[in-house]
């Protein structure tokens, strides 16, 4: 018999002629034999190894052959026992079956008979190692799908966005803990009639697929304001879901949390709100000078002309320098600034906004003394951008000092930056508008203010620039006192 | 002639509106912000007060006229707006907005007379 590898046989018998007989016939036919003497060593030797055929004496002095069988299939039930008996008897044999022995042997045999009894043995075997593999392998496949299932669903249940599934009768198949947040319920129990429970807007959602009873892929959106004030905003998402066969099996509602793009929103449609309303004023006003001056019926006096073409220049001027403010704001929103990076003496720009600003800081007999403590105050830096930072403070110590005031500028290095500080003795601000002060449009107005001019956007650009750079800017300010800038800009 | 009583913040606007209604032989006291507004109606009793809605804060205007009806001012109050129609903030008289006239920036002269005329019409009949 060729066997690849050697089966192993193992011999249980008490006679010990008939045991060592049967291995030398069975070592020379290929196999590897372990022979036991007794029963006590069978059961030692087959419960140890997993043995492809044993051949079991059915009586023998210690122990009987079936309790053999019974304690090696418990630990092996593939290996193949055949009982071997000079005393066959129907009842042995029924007994030695039901207990799983392949075959009965009746003793005496020939090397033929234990052969041929051996080799359908084995075959057996081998279809028992067969089915056990398939029966292992089908284990592990049935493992890994339902490792699949609770990965599935523990990735549903990490998702932020909700997610709800409802069959074709409305009632709840599955859910993700953040669909309940959305739906603002405590929990959903499985299989349970949902729709009454939900927001009317998301009901309606779900029964507009639910109504139309065939599958048609068509999805619905509804953004939807769950708490007032733009607290949670959510946007619904309706989808059909497909039977295999194409009808329609349910529906899945996706929820999403638009609450920060809604206030988004709002703040963008405030600033142009704000923007038309700033752009509106010099318009209105000049409009009025204009239909004053045209109309006959009011018979204005030369100088009160004059007067009044005068401000309305001076309210286009501030139109003009607004809009391109706004530009230049919108430019650095979009992050589309062409900039010149290059190292930049801050002690020099200073000096040259200063001299741009001399006939404002004449005009006002404001004393301005420039300090520069550090020498060494390169930065690397846009030099339009710069300009227009310090421009726009400068011209706001002068435009907002009183007549005949100081300002104080220093530049000194501290730590990692520049410091540039720029000090007042103008109009102050109160604490509640210091805290405004860098907001789009915000002037302070006061009777100090009112006949200022200025775009409500310089200082926020100022603060665009300082923080382009990531760079840091502070105020103090005391009202009817004065005001101090402190730019930090990184070396 | 009546009293009339302007509150803007805007110093060109004050002027404008101010030369249209003098012209038309109505005095005028004015006043640049909220609480001088507030001031010179007490002051005043004007016939009729004209009133912008976006002084320092974009609602001045309304708290304003709310204040005047809480004290039992019961003067006709015309709004100047600049923004209802680019914003959708059209507003309707309510208790809310306790004012009786609306008119959008900017301002033409024959409309703001016209409207002006209206009001004080009215409540010369309405005290009949």
């Amino acid at each position: 018999m060729e066997t690849q590898p050697k089966a192993k046989v193992l011999i249980v018998d008490d006679e010990k002629g008939l045991r060592l007989g049967t291995k030398r016939l069975l070592e020379s036919e290929g196999f590897e034999v372990d022979a036991a003497q007794n029963g006590a060593e069978g059961i030692a030797f087959g419960t140890s190894l997993d043995y492809d055929l044993a051949i079991i004496d059915l009586k023998m002095p210690d122990i009987n052959g079936l309790e053999v069988l019974k304690q090696i299939h418990q630990n092996h039930p593939n290996t193949v026992c055949f009982i071997a008996t000079a005393f066959p008897s129907f009842e042995t044999a029924t007994e030695a079956t039901k207990l799983g022995a392949f075959n009965y042997i009746p003793k005496p045999f020939t090397p033929e008979e234990l052969l041929s009894n051996l080799k359908q043995g084995y075959d057996r075997r081998i279809l028992l190692q067969e089915a056990e593999k398939w029966k292992k392998e089908r284990e592990e496949s049935l493992l890994e799908v339902a490792f699949e299932k609770t990965r599935l669903n523990t990735i549903i249940n990490s998702i932020t966005d909700g997610i709800l599934v409802i069959n074709k009768y409305g009632q709840a198949v599955l859910f993700n803990p953040s669909a309940l947040i959305f739906l603002q319920l405590p929990d959903i129990a499985i299989e349970e009639y949902i729709i009454d429970k939900l927001h009317p807007e998301i009901a309606e959602l779900i029964n507009k697929i639910l109504t139309n009873k065939i599958f048609e892929k068509k999805s619905y959106s509804k953004q939807i304001e769950l708490k007032s004030n733009r607290e949670l905003f959510i946007e619904a998402t309706s989808s059909p879901v497909p039977h295999p066969d194409g009808s329609l099996a349910g529906v899945v509602v996706v929820f999403k949390n638009i609450t920060e793009s809604k206030k988004l929103e709002h703040l963008k449609s405030q600033f142009v709100s704000m923007v038309s309303h700033e752009l509106k004023a010099p318009i209105a006003a000049v409009y009025g000078y204009l239909k004053l001056l045209s109309d006959p019926a009011y018979n204005l006096p030369n100088d009160q002309k004059i007067n009044y073409i005068n401000r309305s220049q001076i309210r286009l001027d501030g139109l003009l320098k607004m809009v391109n403010d706004l530009l230049d704001i919108s430019r650095m929103e979009m992050k589309v600034i062409q900039r010149e990076i290059k190292d930049l003496n801050l002690a020099e720009a200073v000096t040259s906004v200063i001299e741009l600003l001399q006939v404002e800081i004449k005009k006002k007999n404001i004393t301005l003394e420039f300090q520069v403590i550090d020498q060494s105050n390169s930065i690397k830096a846009d030099s339009d951008e710069i300009l227009r930072l310090f421009t726009n403070l400068i011209s706001n110590a002068i435009k907002y000092n009183k007549v005949g005031g100081r300002i104080d500028i220093k530049i000194q290095n501290a730590d990692k930056y520049i410091l540039t500080t720029i000090v007042d003795t103008g109009i102050g601000m109160k604490p509640e508008e210091k805290q405004k002060l860098f907001h789009e449009f915000f002037r302070a107005k006061n009777e100090h203010t009112k006949n200022i001019s200025g775009t409500g956007l310089g200082l926020s650009i100022v603060k665009r620039i300082v923080d382009s750079y990531a760079g840091r800017i502070e105020v103090e300010s005391e009202f009817e006192k004065g005001t101090s800038f402190k730019v930090y800009l990184p070396i | 002639m009546a009293k009339i009583a302007i509150i803007d913040d805007d110093p060109d606007i004050l002027d404008a509106s101010s030369l249209v209604l003098t012209a038309k032989g109505y005095e005028v006291v004015t006043a640049s912000n909220p609480d001088d507004g507030y001031k010179i109606v007490k002051e005043n009793s004007p016939e009729l007060i004209i009133l912008d809605v976006m002084m320092n804060e974009p609602d001045d205007g309304f708290f304003l006229a709310q204040k005047f009806r809480k004290e039992k001012i019961k003067t006709p109050i015309i709004m100047y707006t600049s923004i209802s129609k680019t914003t959708g903030m059209d507003f309707g008289k309510s208790d809310l907005v306790p004012v009786d006239e609306y008119v959008e920036k900017p301002i033409s002269p024959d409309d703001l007379i016209e409207k002006v005329e209206k009001l004080l019409k009215r409540e010369k009949e309405g005290k009949k």
